[in-house]
């Protein structure tokens, strides 16, 4: 017997899913960063269907609600999520410092080879 | 006696217009026969023509760098042209150029690989805001632990820079505040430090960058920093001379 927050989880999870696909397809979204979101939709769907898993996850954290499994899911996923996020900032904030002064010290080169 | 020619003068500048015509005079009295290049920071006044119609070759970056990304871009400029020294002088004219054969002098001389010019190694008509005052000794006790002996003036920029030592950080100068994670990360690679007496003037004319929220950033910034770039392992920089 499906309940209606199983039906609700699973529609959310798939429309989720479909909406990442659908920016992997239109490339506003690179299959790279694809994956963390499709990974994610995947575990909620699993774990709002098989509610045995999540009891059993439950028990061996030692929480005492399905809800704070839930939530500390969601914390690690923000967490990992942003401290990705923040990596790749400082590489193309790195790179984008060097292509940034290759560019200026060529226009300099440049301006001293016409003057 | 200085050989001129063979040192690079570089001046950041951001947002500089009103104070370029100052400085780069005094600049070419000081240093005769010196190459001066103005490392234009993306200003949005009109800095970039004052500096050409001075005659003063420029090199502008598209986009913001910070103070520690127009050094860099200054180190860069350098070690493709084969400078033996490069000198930082900022473009506020608080770096008075009439101390620029004191600090080029010991790393020319081959007595130093970077000289800083100092506010604190004498005394000087420079005064500091007490909270300034307090960081800044902070910082001179954490650099001073790390390089092995006293360095009283951590954020000066005005500095003389081997070309060994371009080569070695041109890619590596933290983009936003060189300062005592910079002077320990040279420590670090072998490079010798030494502070000259300089006066410094204060501010005339146009905005300083430093604004409320970079100087409540600066000390956690460069302490971590600090930390960090005294965690990692040495690379130990090949010297020639």
């Amino acid at each position: 017997m499906i309940t209606r927050s199983q039906m609700v989880a699973g529609v959310t999870a798939l429309a989720l899913a479909a909406y990442v696909l659908n920016m992997v397809r239109r490339r506003r979204l690179s299959e790279e960063y694809s994956v963390l979101w499709l990974v994610a939709t995947v575990g909620v769907t699993v774990l709002a269907f098989w509610s045995g898993l999540l009891h059993t996850i439950t028990r061996l954290f030692g929480a005492l609600y399905d809800t704070s499994t839930i939530f500390f899911f969601g914390f690690v996923f923000v967490f990992v999520g942003l401290l990705h996020h923040s990596m790749k900032l400082t590489r193309l904030e790195n790179e984008n410092r060097e292509l940034t002064r290759a560019l200026a010290l060529e226009r300099a080169r440049r301006e001293e080879e016409k003057s | 006696m200085i050989d001129w020619t063979r040192v690079l003068i570089t001046v950041p500048a951001y947002n500089e217009a009103e104070n370029l015509p100052v400085v780069i005079p005094e600049i070419r009295a000081a240093a005769p026969g010196a190459h001066i290049v103005v490392i234009d920071d993306c200003s949005r006044d009109t800095s970039r023509e004052v500096a050409r119609s001075l005659g003063v070759p420029v090199v502008s970056h598209p986009v913001n760098m910070g103070a520690g990304g127009a050094i860099g871009t200054g180190f860069q400029y350098a070690v493709e042209r084969g400078y033996a020294v490069a000198v930082n002088v900022d473009g506020d004219c608080q770096h008075d150029p009439r101390h620029l054969a004191d600090v080029v002098g010991p790393v020319l001389e081959g007595r130093a690989d970077v000289a800083i010019g100092s506010r604190y190694v004498a005394a000087t008509a420079y005064r500091t805001p007490l909270v300034r005052r307090l960081g800044m000794l902070l910082f001179s006790w954490v650099t001073s632990r790390f390089v092995g002996h006293p360095i009283k003036d951590t954020t000066s920029g005005y500095r003389a820079y081997s070309l060994e030592v371009m080569r070695h950080f041109q890619r590596e100068l933290p983009h936003d505040f060189p300062d005592a994670p910079f002077l320990i990360a040279l420590a670090r690679a072998g490079f010798r430090l030494l502070e000259v007496p300089v006066e410094m003037r204060a501010r005339e004319r146009g905005e300083s960058f430093f604004t409320f929220g970079k100087s409540m950033y600066y000390p956690y910034k460069n302490l971590l920093a600090s930390l960090i770039v005294a965690m990692r392992p040495g690379r130990r920089a090949r010297r020639t001379s």
